[in-house]
């Protein structure tokens, strides 16, 4: 049975534990040197409307470990930028018997668009200003593998929450497993309302980094000053960038996270970036496996590969 | 030709009637009314109306009829006929088409296409531009406009931003007397959004729209009415901060009504669900906050009249992220009866204060010829004949408008318009079975 991976707000927590359990796996299995899962000859359409190397060569990474293809789909080089309709558009790669969509659109709602007509397995890879959920699912390995746990760890997520999807994904994942979730941020970046958004919203840096386990930056974008939601960068430096002082009152084995690309000096500084407590390198590493793990699920092929193989010659 | 409406609720808000009667109309005209009117042996049709309301045709002064310009929206031709189909007799059309209402030329072509025979039948009202294609800059030639037939004159689609313009389009309006429409919209405040600022738009991630960009300019247009003694209708209000503005505009005796879209006051913000673009307007569905103090003012009567702000669209225009969609629902034929489901039914209005917000109460502001049942006190007898009872689901794809995009799709509905004069019978529903009807058709001499 196939699925789709469009949001974190709509999984169910055993769905969200299977997906890390997965991405546990496939970790293991590329760090042993194991060769890719026989290919099963499935073919994935990276449909990027919006640029992101980064995301997209995880992708690229997360499909050659596991033995798929891959076909690139790139806005400026493509009918995607010819006025096409997206529905045109996923009707054609279903057409072309793509296998699976990852998608990546400017427009909140776009993945579950792109989902109900493709009518097969759709990986949202980041719509709008809505979700990030294989974001979410990275750096929540990250803090596994940190901490053991997920349940009761207090978590701070810091910056412009008002127009990041990876907050919202986080603060839905991180919530839904038990931790205890802070959003921070200038009162301009933050929600009019909050009341159907996960976690504690606070206006103040100090109050909601104290005796943290995880720090979260996120990242600032440079048109929002141009918006007026922000008086200056130095503004936001003195208010809200985390570094050496204000990482002062969270735990002493806290770690600092950031979903790239980083303003250094801007959101955090040296010390927070490359100090100690960073484990941003380890996030970008676990983003291929949680895509793996993303693919393998949206495809409904059950856990271990490798041990069902052992399984089978047994038999 | 005389049609007898026999022992039906005669409610006729013009005269604070409700009384059961009989109606008689012949040859186009409205001839009798109340309840002592005899059924004549000598009528074509009697209609049996036990059980029905008769009622004023519904008056709509806000209707986007999307030609010239738009017609694989909506036709001058199939808007008409929706609108009949709705209980209309008389709609006005808004002046934000491609190219824009806003010369005599053009208005003399709208209501060509109104009378055609293809159209509904029903009136066309035409409002032209304040100012030439929408530029919010260079006042249009409104006195050219108002003797080729426009009943108002608004900015809709393109509200005028800058408070001079505004107020020197008013005195000229002023002078004309010559109602203005106005959307009242803050653009610096509402850019870039395309739903409500609350709750839902932080969980969907999508730029919401704060109150405060509806208020602001609701506030500045009834003070520049104040000023100039200019009648301005105010169109969709949807916070409860527009409406207190209005009703303090009133209270110090300005020339200031205001209307309600069905949507906004049976809908809120979470209706957009999971990116619905069919619940995109602007201004946008709201909170449970401003629907409530919004029945509130319609039951008070701060809010004047019902409109359908019928903005029809293309099924591909909507079938885009919410983002890109296009703002606006199709509204004519459910406006009625969601009035008759939510504020009838559910006791907000009284069936006569029902009939004054659809018909009689909208005709007054802009001055038409309708809205009443009185004999010979319209140019031909503008009668709605609905059954208050009927339970119905709206299903769009019985609809009569090309625009497929209602919010109340599937919605179970109860109160129905069964038929529609304008002259001559204009519509009849399907559910109407002639078994209700003893036709007695005898063709004269």
């Amino acid at each position: 049975m196939s699925r789709t991976l469009l949001s974190i707000r709509h999984l169910e927590v055993p769905e969200i534990e299977s997906l890390l359990q997965l991405s546990k796996e496939h970790k293991d299995r590329v760090l042993n040197g194991m060769p890719p899962a026989p290919a099963a000859s499935r073919t994935i359409g990276l449909l990027f409307f919006e640029n992101s190397t980064r995301t997209r060569v995880s992708f690229e990474q997360a499909a050659n470990y596991s033995g798929y293809r891959v076909s690139n789909f790139i806005a400026e080089a493509s009918s995607l930028s010819k006025g096409e309709t997206l529905k045109d558009t996923i009707r054609t790669l279903r057409s072309e018997r793509l296998d699976a969509v990852v998608i990546r659109h400017k427009s909140s709602g776009s993945a579950q668009l792109a989902a109900q007509f493709f009518g097969g397995p759709v990986i949202n890879a980041g719509d709008g200003e809505h979700e990030h959920p294989t974001q979410a699912l990275a750096d929540a390995l990250t803090i596994l593998e940190h901490k053991g746990r997920l349940d009761g760890l207090k978590v701070a997520i810091v910056g412009d929450v008002l127009h990041s999807r990876v907050a919202r994904s986080n603060a839905w994942l991180l919530e839904k497993m038990g931790a205890d979730v802070r959003l921070v941020g200038p009162p301009n970046l933050l929600p009019a309302e909050t009341g159907k958004l996960p976690g504690e919203f606070y206006q103040s840096l100090l109050p909601a980094l104290q005796d943290a386990d995880v720090v979260m930056c996120l990242r600032l974008q440079k048109e929002r000053m141009m918006e007026g939601l922000l008086a200056s960068v130095g503004q936001y430096r003195r208010g809200y960038q985390v570094n050496r002082e204000t990482l002062m009152v969270a735990k002493d084995d806290c770690i600092v996270m950031h979903p790239g690309p980083l303003n250094r000096g801007v959101e955090l500084d040296d010390f927070a970036a490359d100090g100690p407590h960073s484990v941003i390198g380890e996030q970008v590493e676990n983003g291929i496996y949680v895509r793996m793990a993303a693919l393998s699920w949206v495809f409904g092929e059950s856990l271990a590969p490798v041990k069902a193989k052992a399984a089978k010659v047994n038999a | 030709m005389k049609i007898i409406l026999k022992q039906g609720r005669i409610l006729d808000p013009s005269v604070e009637m409700d009384v059961v009667g009989n109606v008689i109309i012949e040859d186009d005209q409205l001839v009798e009314i109340g309840p002592d009117v005899p059924v004549e042996e000598d009528a074509d049709v009697v209609i049996d109306c036990t059980g029905l309301w008769i009622a004023p045709g519904f008056v709509d002064p806000h209707v986007h009829l999307r030609e010239p310009g738009d017609e694989h929206k909506e036709t001058i031709a199939s808007g008409t006929q929706a609108a009949a189909a709705g209980g209309f007799t008389t709609i006005c059309c808004m002046p934000n088409t491609r190219p824009v209402l806003d010369n005599p030329a053009i208005i003399d072509f709208i209501l060509d296409k109104a009378a055609a025979p293809d159209a509904g039948g029903v009136f066309v009202a035409p409002v032209g531009a304040l100012t030439l294609g929408g530029n919010s800059e260079s006042i249009a030639d409104l006195a050219a406009m108002k003797r080729a037939g426009i009943v108002a004159a608004s900015d809709e689609g393109f509200p005028i931003q800058n408070a001079r313009i505004m107020s020197r389009a008013l005195e000229i309006c002023k002078e004309l007397d010559l109602p203005v429409m106005v959307h009242s919209e803050d653009l610096t405040l509402s850019a870039d959004s395309v739903m409500n600022e609350g709750a839902m738009s932080a969980m969907l991630g999508l730029r919401g729209a704060p109150r405060s960009a509806e208020e602001i300019m609701v506030m500045r247009n009834c003070l520049l009415s104040l000023h100039t003694g200019c009648q301005v209708h105010i169109m969709r209000v949807t916070t409860w901060g527009a409406v207190e503005m209005v009703r303090q505009a009133k209270y110090l005796g300005a020339r200031v009504t205001c209307e309600i879209a069905p949507h906004n006051f049976c809908l809120t913000e979470e209706a957009v669900g999971e990116f619905d673009p069919r619940f995109k307007t602007t201004p946008p569905l709201r909170g449970r906050n401003d629907v409530d103090l919004l029945l509130q003012a319609l039951a008070d009567g701060t809010i004047d009249c019902v409109a359908s702000d019928h903005s029809p669209h293309a099924a591909y225009e909507v079938e885009v992220p919410f983002d890109a969609a296009p703002f606006g629902m199709a509204g004519l034929e459910s406006a009625a009866a969601v009035t008759f489901t939510e504020l009838t039914h559910k006791g907000i209005l009284s069936p006569l204060d029902t009939i004054r917000k659809l018909s009689t109460a909208p005709a007054k502001i802009l001055k038409l010829d309708a809205g009443t049942l009185q004999p010979f006190e319209t140019p031909v007898a503008q009668v709605t004949l609905i059954d208050p009872e009927l339970e119905w689901n709206f299903d769009v794809h019985r609809t009569f408008s090309k625009g497929k995009n209602s919010p109340f799709q599937g919605k179970a509905l109860k109160g129905k318009v069964l038929m529609v004069f304008c002259g001559s019978e204009i519509y009849r529903d399907a559910a109407f079975a002639p078994s209700r009807e003893q036709v007695r058709l005898q063709l004269r001499s």
